[in-house]
């Protein structure tokens, strides 16, 4: 409450970022109406094994966000796709394909993000080989049955993956880097030896981006006590045999030498785009027009969007990020928002 | 003191701002190149080499057989994801190399004498870079005895397909007119091949 | 490039074309351009011109460095300018390598109108002509691509084992210069172009992935013209060749004159100097060109379209698919007279 009114927030996205904004906006005692288009919360978390560095289980941090969102009050729309904001006087009106759906003094869009398509990158084979497969497909199967990456009975004699599909890569339109690939390809390693000591793991990298709390530790177990082997440089080309084993072709760039090798399954660790499900603000141009991300106005002063007042940003809707930074600043964006219908 | 430049005239080519921008170190033209696969041979170095644009380092180069072993196939160009092209890059190291005359100091670098000698000649000569009457059995015998059979025998052969084989009008293999032959010739004094090719006899014979 | 590249295709002219002739194709394919010609005129209806003065491009002169950038884009300049003169704005080139070279120069005037004005000033200084730029710029292949069903639907044959009524298992084979030089100038793409697998699904046959499709034939220009070089042109064929082999193709079919002349050529000097064959029961493979395939389909005679100007024997391909011919023809000239016979060392005699 404040001013003795009860003033109203709507958050769009009920992942992790848009949770953390819902819990800490309610708990500033604003009443909180919470949007996500699927019909249940979590985003992607639903769809992850373990969680980098330490290996929490996706599930347990899914299970306590839904505990904590039970003991609170807030309004939920599951199944409703938020696709549109409009201003009318100081209301923010929601709609969802031209129909209201809702109005609030303050939205924080959390809308997250979408993996980059990798049928983009026809060299790799992506969509064609079915040995070919993407980091999240493989999350998927280490999530729900492991045994589907054995061929006829028999463990992976080995596995490849591949760094930076999608990102850093002029020819498939995106230039930044998406942050979170490498500490997932070294996580998937690991646990792929884990289910099949004797497979031997090859990791194809450009740069190991191993910036966060216990990333370049894990990095370093990775190698040490798991043996997976890491070689710089990005595959070019994978291609398919008659046995439906894949034959890539890179260079070893430690060696100036070119390489060739061939594996049971190649994964591709792919970035991060924007969600296909973002929210047009009016006619603003809110998004980079180089990447797609949402932009605020000013990233060092906060995370406020261009147009009107009162609309911010939290979570991978704004760029790269994990879930600890996710979180983080769903709560900083509900803060914001606080401070922004106290002030005017 | 070396005064040849060699940096300098490499980013002077219109296709430089194209074919060298920066370098990740991804390897994934070296992956993909024939030539990596059969010479000691690696693209990705001589993107960084030139990058650094040391001038001891690319006179060695340019002397050495290092530029000439490129096909030309490009593959390299849609795979690299700084957009570069290593092998247009070739392109303008080969040039480079033979307007300063260091072309003469490696062994497939001398090759150009004789290209220039046949196609060259080929292309001032009768209007195609290549012609069934120079294309000598003796030297080709990869080509195989259907090759030497219709080398041997081109008018019966070629006329077979086209009466008007090495003759005047539109056809298959026409004799190509002196006009259009003299615009060739105007053209490659005017645009400065003539001057290259000069250089390339002169240099060779030292 | 967010594009799903193998759904990508290209706007290609309906009619009116100013053809250019490739000098590989000519030299090693005699057959081939005017069956392209015939199919286009008589068969399709089309407008072919053909300007007697036309020159090579350079193209192989440009890649062994022996025909500077600016002599060659004055020389490409000048066949704009005859295409001016005589009235056409569609341009369709027969070699490959012709057409990278001519997008590249499309390409580098783009960005750098400045190179073209010096060029239109050496053209003019030199020849006295000005040009424009093609309005619509193609490879021979990608006109039959275009008109692949309405070719489909007056052939006379299918791409399909008579016998067995099996599709026949089809190599394609797409010259680098096609699309990896400009992948948004090719059908489909770069890493798997559909000009050619267009042409094969539409005409009956099964196209075939090996591991080693995207590779280069090899030619590397100053690679084969130097003779103490060609280890390395054969041996990029011999990937080729060697990938291909536990597929079975039936077949080989390549857009560029120089892939179709050297994967036809190096299997004849890879029997000779290794013993090795890449075919069906110890046989070689066949390799036609895109012109002759769509000739073959639509019934045009063996002979008079030049397969006998192939190193790798074409009889047991014509049987397969059902194709009648008068094996006393094959080396015989115009009037029909007996040019001699190619020496057959140790080679397959089908």
């Amino acid at each position: 409450m404040l001013d003795g009114k009860k003033h109203r927030i709507a958050v769009i996205g009920a992942g992790p970022a848009g949770a953390a904004a819902a819990i800490s906006a309610a708990a500033m005692g604003m009443e909180v109406d919470w949007y996500d288009k699927e019909n249940r919360p979590g985003g992607k978390l639903n769809d992850y094994h373990q969680l980098f560095p330490d290996r929490s289980s996706a599930e347990q941090i899914l299970a306590d966000f839904e505990g904590r969102t039970e003991a609170i009050e807030i309004k939920k729309h599951f199944g409703t796709a938020v696709n549109r904001i409009e201003t009318d006087n100081r209301q923010l009106i929601l709609l969802s394909d031209n129909e209201i759906v809702g109005n609030a003094d303050s939205v924080i869009v959390a809308t997250g993000f979408d993996f980059f398509d990798a049928r983009l990158k026809e060299e790799f084979g992506y969509g064609i080989y079915n040995h070919v497969i993407t980091s999240p497909d493989l999350e998927q199967i280490l999530k729900t049955n492991p045994e589907d990456l054995r061929k006829e009975g028999a463990d992976p004699a080995s596995i490849a993956f591949v760094h930076c599909v999608g990102s850093r890569d002029q020819q498939a339109g995106i230039n930044y880097c998406s942050r979170l690939c490498c500490i997932t390809g070294i996580k998937q390693a690991i646990e792929i030896k884990e289910l099949f000591p004797s497979c031997k793991v090859v990791n194809f990298y450009i740069d190991i981006r191993a910036f966060g709390s216990g990333y370049e530790e894990l990095y370093r177990e990775a190698q040490e006590k798991y043996k997976v082997q890491f070689i710089r440089g990005r595959v070019s080309e994978a291609s398919e045999n008659q046995q439906h084993r894949i034959l890539l072709k890179a260079e070893d760039t430690l060696m100036a030498r070119p390489l060739k090798l061939t594996v049971d399954w190649l994964v591709l660790l792919v970035g991060m785009v924007p969600s296909c499900t973002q929210v047009q603000i009016d006619n603003h141009q809110c998004t980079d027009q180089e990447t797609g991300f949402y932009q605020p106005v000013n990233a060092f002063t906060g995370s406020r969007m261009a147009g009107q007042p009162g609309i911010f940003t939290a979570g991978a809707c704004g760029g790269p990020m994990s879930i600890p930074e996710a979180t983080a600043s769903g709560r900083s964006a509900a803060l914001e928002a606080w401070q922004y219908i106290k002030d005017r | 003191m070396n005064t040849l430049d060699i940096y300098t005239r490499i980013q002077a080519d219109p296709r430089y701002t194209e074919a060298c921008r920066s370098c990740m170190n991804c390897g994934v033209c070296t992956a993909i190149c024939p030539a990596a696969g059969y010479y000691d041979y690696d693209p990705r170095v001589i993107v960084n080499l030139v990058r650094e644009g040391d001038e001891e380092t690319l006179t060695d180069m340019l002397s050495s057989d290092l530029i000439w072993y490129c096909g030309q196939c490009m593959s390299c160009k849609p795979r690299c994801p700084r957009g570069n092209i290593p092998g247009a890059l070739i392109q303008i190291l080969r040039a480079v190399s033979i307007n300063t005359g260091l072309f003469v100091h490696s062994a497939l670098g001398r090759q150009q004498l004789a290209i220039k000698r046949s196609i060259g000649h080929n292309i001032l000569e009768t209007g195609y870079c290549v012609h069934p009457t120079r294309v000598d059995p003796e030297m080709h015998p990869e080509q195989g005895p259907v090759w030497a059979w219709m080398s041997n025998n081109a008018n019966r052969v070629y006329g077979r397909f086209d009466e008007g084989y090495d003759k005047s009008g539109p056809g298959l293999l026409r004799k190509i007119s002196p006009e259009a032959l003299g615009d060739l010739d105007r053209i490659f004094e005017v645009t400065g091949c003539k001057r290259l090719w000069k250089t390339i006899e002169d240099e060779s014979a030292k | 490039m967010k594009n799903y590249w193998k759904d990508y295709q290209k706007d290609i002219a309906e009619d009116n074309y100013f053809y250019v002739r490739s000098c590989i194709r000519q030299n090693f394919f005699p057959g081939a351009e005017n069956l392209f010609i015939d199919i286009l005129r008589n068969k399709l209806g089309k407008v072919v011109f053909e300007d007697a003065d036309h020159t090579t491009c350079t193209g192989i002169g440009y890649h062994t460095d022996i025909v500077p950038l600016e002599t060659t884009m004055t020389v490409v300049a000048r066949q704009f300018a005859l295409m001016k003169e005589k009235g056409y704005q569609n341009l369709v080139v027969s070699c490959v390598t012709s057409f990278g070279l001519y997008s590249e120069i499309l390409d580098l005037w783009k960005h750098q109108p400045e190179l073209k004005k010096k060029i239109a000033g050496y053209l003019a200084e030199a020849t006295g002509r000005v040009f424009d730029e093609p309005g619509n710029m193609v490879h021979a292949s990608d006109i039959l691509y275009k008109y692949r069903n309405e070719i489909a639907a007056i052939a006379k044959y299918q791409l399909v084992n008579r016998e067995t009524g099996e599709p026949l298992k089809i190599v394609d084979h797409i010259g680098c210069h096609y699309a990896k030089t400009f992948p948004e100038r090719g059908v489909g793409g770069s890493e798997f172009p559909q000009v050619l697998t267009g042409l094969i699904t539409a005409w009956g046959g099964s196209t075939v992935d090996y591991p080693e499709r995207r590779h280069c034939c090899g030619f590397g220009f100053r690679h084969y013209m130097v003779q103490t070089n060609r280890g390395y042109s054969i041996s990029q064929s011999k990937i080729k060749l060697e990938s291909m082999q536990p597929y079975e193709p039936d077949l080989i079919v390549a857009n560029c004159p120089g892939c179709a002349m050297f994967l036809d050529r190096w299997q004849y000097t890879l029997e000779e100097t290794e013993g090795s064959v890449y075919g069906q029961n110890g046989r070689k493979i066949p390799v036609v060109t895109h012109e002759e395939l769509a000739g073959i389909v639509l019934g045009y005679d063996p002979w008079e379209i030049g397969l006998q100007t192939h190193q790798v024997p074409v009889e047991e391909l014509l049987d397969k698919i059902g194709i009648e011919y008068d094996p006393d023809l094959k080396y015989t000239d115009r009037q029909g007279n007996l040019i001699g016979n190619p020496e057959m060392i140790n080679q397959q005699v089908c």
